[in-house]
């Protein structure tokens, strides 16, 4: 009995430290962790919406969402999309002209297999941007869909649906809802 | 001097943990798709060995043998979360190329392993120095395994085509190459060091 209540104790205070110093280095990083995050978005932005030159942060119910802007003009939206993949969410972006005709997709954070369902986002050598997303480029968001206008990854059939799917549905629900 | 050298060493053969203790499997099987994947996967469980074997040895003192499995582990996991909120927040580059695999390696059996069999027991010099060369070994052998398989089934090795005069089988870098490779080698490298001896 007295064992087992010394060796409860150590255990629970090495526990202790652990959270303390786990909760101590979560302050520390979160602030700059955020702020990379940020800085990612908006270099995400800039790609899939070269044309733009200021993006208005918004959102609409749950939808999070930017006003692509080319002086005072409006001239397409991107909004965050989220998926749920092989091995848990799947953060996009996608950027899309007014009518919905997709100028291209950035996956933020996945946490797919390495080495197949990964592939959602890695970039052949010598390409700019990873191949399996070039393949939205100019497709209608709202309605595309693996087969039809996108080829699945070989061995990655459950990622790349997970991508194509979450971006048809919030489009649709974001066009729906978007006043014009 | 030529003790801890030969501590460092005794990982990248001898006792390497891949080939020879059968350690780390899982991981094994599952990065190693590319020489790139198992580069990363291979420093990143280096550096987490490291740290936790150099901590588990500072605390062995205090830790009571029964409970000791447990207090390995709540060590190894503040290790491995401590590093990848680092990585995020100050090497968002390098947390992008590793991101998905440092979580893994609080799967990976070889950390508690080297916990266990050498760092409870060593001093913490030692330890750190032993978990350097498992670490390493572990890298080589990671990287060894996955050069065969990208080279074999995906025509490319570390992204840069090597021929198009074949169509690479896909099988390789899905499940069935993995256990393939890793049983072959180790079948290999089973009778190397049995001619060795003998």
């Amino acid at each position: 009995m007295n064992q087992l209540v010394k060796f409860g104790l150590i255990l629970g205070v090495i526990c202790l430290i652990a959270t303390l110093v786990l909760a101590v280095t979560y302050e520390i990083t979160k602030p700059k962790i955020d702020e990379q995050m940020r800085l990612e978005v908006q270099s995400a932005l800039k790609r899939i919406m070269p044309d733009a030159d200021s993006f208005d942060a918004k959102t609409l119910d749950d939808i999070e969402y930017f006003e692509a802007r080319k002086g005072a003009e409006l001239v397409g939206y991107c909004v965050k999309v989220t998926g749920f993949g092989y091995g848990g969410y799947i953060r996009m972006i996608v950027g899309m002209d007014r009518s919905g005709i997709i100028k291209g997709v950035r996956v933020l954070e996945h946490q797919e297999t390495p080495g197949l369902g990964s592939k959602i986002n890695e970039t052949r050598p010598g390409e700019a941007e990873p191949y399996f997303l070039k393949q939205f480029k100019g497709k209608q968001a709202r309605t595309v869909s693996v087969k039809k206008d996108i080829d699945a990854i070989t061995g990655a059939t459950i990622s790349s649906r997970a991508v194509t799917d979450a971006i048809s549905k919030t489009a649709t629900e974001f066009f729906n809802k978007v006043k014009r | 001097m030529r003790g801890s050298l030969s501590e460092l060493i005794k990982g990248l053969w001898r006792e390497n943990p891949t080939f020879r203790m059968m350690l780390g499997l899982c991981p094994t099987l599952a990065v190693s798709t590319s020489v790139a994947n198992g580069l990363g996967m291979g420093l990143a469980a280096t550096f987490v060995l490291a740290g936790s074997s150099a901590m588990v040895s500072t605390v062995r003192g205090v830790i009571p043998e029964k409970v000791r499995i447990p207090c390995f582990i709540v060590i190894i996991a503040t290790f491995v979360t401590i590093t990848e909120l680092l990585m995020k927040a100050y090497t968002p580059l390098l947390s992008r190329a590793l991101g998905i695999y440092v979580p893994l390696i609080v799967v990976n059996c070889i950390v508690l392993g080297r916990a266990e069999a050498f760092a409870s027991k060593k001093g913490v010099i030692s330890s750190t120095i032993d978990a350097i060369g498992m670490g390493l070994g572990f890298t080589w052998a990671l990287c060894f395994i996955s050069a065969i398989r990208e080279i074999l089934g995906n025509g490319t090795i570390l992204g840069l085509q090597i021929s198009d005069r074949f169509e690479p089988p896909l099988f390789m870098i899905l499940a069935p190459g993995a256990l393939l490779t890793i049983g072959l080698l180790i079948g290999l490298i089973n009778y190397l060091a049995s001619k060795q001896k003998a």
